[in-house]
């Protein structure tokens, strides 16, 4: 009922506005959706980087240890190697600081850091669905303004 | 005339108050976007805070300093981590006091623009008349 009565409002102050002052709040409106549209995809993104990571993880975890496999040297190269100690991980926490983590410590790390963007994500959306319905109410509002401007069309 | 001589230089005033605004737009918009970096290596560091303060004394720390991972002290890593966000904070309220200040005299030269616009438009008002 109260967001029904802001959006209401919204379009009474909309329709008191001259065709500039609307056309300018839908152009300004547009861009802020954009923006947030870009942020909740490098939400997505990063998600399935945690949620890789994640199962690569859980992979790792199933390995004994002395089970050979390639280690990368360089984007191209791999030399063969055995998996040493597959308990203990390496976790890059950010601004060039890792913590030496054992496995379960880093899966517990991937859900923590997932959990953390799903609940980002969740209040990023409800802010993008609000500007997008408004820039929709103006968009809405100049069409009719327009029209109002030249009947004869 | 004394009127269009006048006229020319308060139009070439409008011109010099109207370049002074457009760098203030400028200098308001740089500012944002630097407060936009300081920002998110706030939040970032912040929570590279939280995961040390998580860890027991004897967990193992590593810095990546360029090519190389070097073991830190954990001690060492939040004091670092700490002394990061202290300066942090201090760039952005030093930025936030800038941006007001920015944002006033774009407003104040704004309505200056505006007094000198109506001069000339009403003695442009005037010579016509005449």
């Amino acid at each position: 009922m109260m967001a029904a009565a802001a959006k209401g409002g919204v379009a009474m102050e909309l329709e008191k506005m001259s065709v500039e002052q609307v056309k300018a709040i839908k152009e300004q409106t547009d861009l802020e959706v954009n923006l947030l549209q870009d942020s909740l995809n490098n939400i997505r993104s990063a998600t399935s980087r945690l949620e890789s990571a994640s199962s690569a993880l859980h992979d790792l975890s199933l390995r004994p240890q002395g089970h050979p496999m390639l280690v990368p040297l360089t984007a191209s190269l791999y030399v063969p190697g055995t998996l040493d100690d597959s308990d203990k991980v390496l976790v890059d926490v950010g601004t060039g600081y890792f913590i030496e983590k054992t496995m379960a410590e880093g899966k517990d790390y991937c859900e923590r850091k997932i959990n953390l963007l799903k609940s980002n994500f969740d209040q990023l959306i409800e802010v993008a669905s609000k500007k997008k319905s408004i820039a929709d109410e103006a968009g809405a509002i100049l069409q009719a303004k327009l029209k109002q401007l030249s009947p004869t069309s | 005339m004394g009127t269009s001589s006048a006229l020319r230089d308060l139009q070439r005033d409008l011109e010099n108050k109207a370049g002074d605004l457009n760098k203030l737009q400028k200098d308001i918009a740089k500012n944002h976007q630097v407060r936009k970096k300081y920002t998110i290596q706030l939040g970032e560091n912040e929570l590279v805070l939280k995961e040390l303060d998580l860890l027991n004394e004897d967990a193992n720390v590593y810095k990546l300093i360029g090519p190389v991972l070097v073991k830190q002290d954990l001690a060492e890593a939040n004091a670092n981590v700490r002394k990061r966000i202290d300066y942090i904070s201090a760039e952005l309220k030093r930025l936030d006091a800038t941006l007001q200040d920015l944002e006033e005299k774009q407003n104040s030269k704004r309505d200056t623009i505006l007094k000198l616009q109506q001069r000339i438009q009403s003695l442009q008002a005037g010579k016509a008349k005449a």
